[in-house]
């Protein structure tokens, strides 16, 4: 891809990446929040496309589908008010998290900007994807398998903390539900 | 035109706007989803490194591949620890967990 193609990609990609990003905790309604979230990382893929990696942004694209359309389920299941129609604050110390959240993202982008990094390397193809499944399957393959056994405790271990009663068998206690305090 | 300081720059505040969601809100799922942006920033910065210095490098995907699944490894843990904190509780609400509180 040449520079001319990145830029005309990158730049519209990334303003409403990091737009959706921002409007995620800005709008009441939490179920919105949640598809705002798929956008602005499904439109990551996108920028990851307009940088050459084919293959990461395809596979991003993927993954955040799956991924966010789960969470929306989570966010309907165990908020109060996933709609937002009740107009509900679910923040709280709101300036000193944006105050803390602008310092940084200003440091570090202005290290960005302000280091010397080393020169561009010739060439913007990016590598095929058999190239990066040798990779995966070769050199990298202890450090692959140690992933997926992550992702595999990872099943095991969720399944044993959400399951009824917890890992210890402790039910959860009984009474005061919520929604049924004014019975 | 695009360079490594541009993206490193776009991830830097995708990488706040994530940290100001954890930090600022009360809800446990919306705690993941900043977390979550901010490892898709840190997925960013290493998509840039990749094509600015390193661009027929193969490990550097492979680091990506880590991150994602990291990604979808928190999130997976952090669902499981909402349901049973909720079955407990009753709640998600991070405020209302207070029990390790000095």
């Amino acid at each position: 891809m040449s520079d001319l193609a990145t830029a005309i990609v990158f730049w519209p990609a990334a303003a409403l990446m990091l737009g959706t990003a921002l409007y995620v905790f800005i709008t009441s309604s939490m179920a919105r929040a949640g598809l705002l979230l798929l956008a602005s990382l499904g439109v990551e893929g996108l920028v990851f496309l307009a940088l050459a990696s084919e293959f990461l942004g395809f596979l991003q694209l993927l993954m955040m589908s799956g991924e966010m359309v789960i969470m929306v389920f989570f966010m309907v299941m165990f908020m109060p008010d996933p709609g937002g129609l009740m107009g509900m604050d679910m923040t709280h110390d709101k300036r000193r998290s944006a105050s803390v959240a602008i310092a940084i993202a200003v440091g570090l982008a202005v290290v960005a900007v302000l280091t010397d990094w080393p020169a561009r390397v010739a060439g913007t193809d990016a590598p095929d994807v058999r190239a990066i499944g040798y990779e995966v399957m070769g050199r990298s393959m202890v450090s692959f398998l140690f992933a997926a056994m992550t992702i595999l405790l990872a099943m095991v271990g969720g399944v044993l903390l959400a399951k009824h009663g917890g890992r210890f068998g402790i039910p959860a206690p009984a009474g005061e539900q919520r929604g049924q305090e004014n019975d | 035109m695009v360079s490594l300081p541009v993206v490193l720059a776009a991830g830097a505040v995708m990488f706040g706007i994530g940290l100001y969601g954890a930090l600022g809100q009360t809800n446990t799922i919306m705690v993941i989803m900043g977390v979550e942006l901010m490892l898709g920033a840190a997925m960013l910065n290493v998509v840039g490194f990749l094509r600015y210095s390193h661009p027929h490098g193969t490990s550097g995907n492979f680091f990506v591949l880590v991150v994602m699944t990291l990604m979808a490894v928190e999130a997976a843990v952090g669902f499981a620890l909402v349901v049973s904190v909720f079955r407990h509780r009753r709640t998600a609400e991070v405020d209302d967990l207070t029990d390790l509180k000095g």
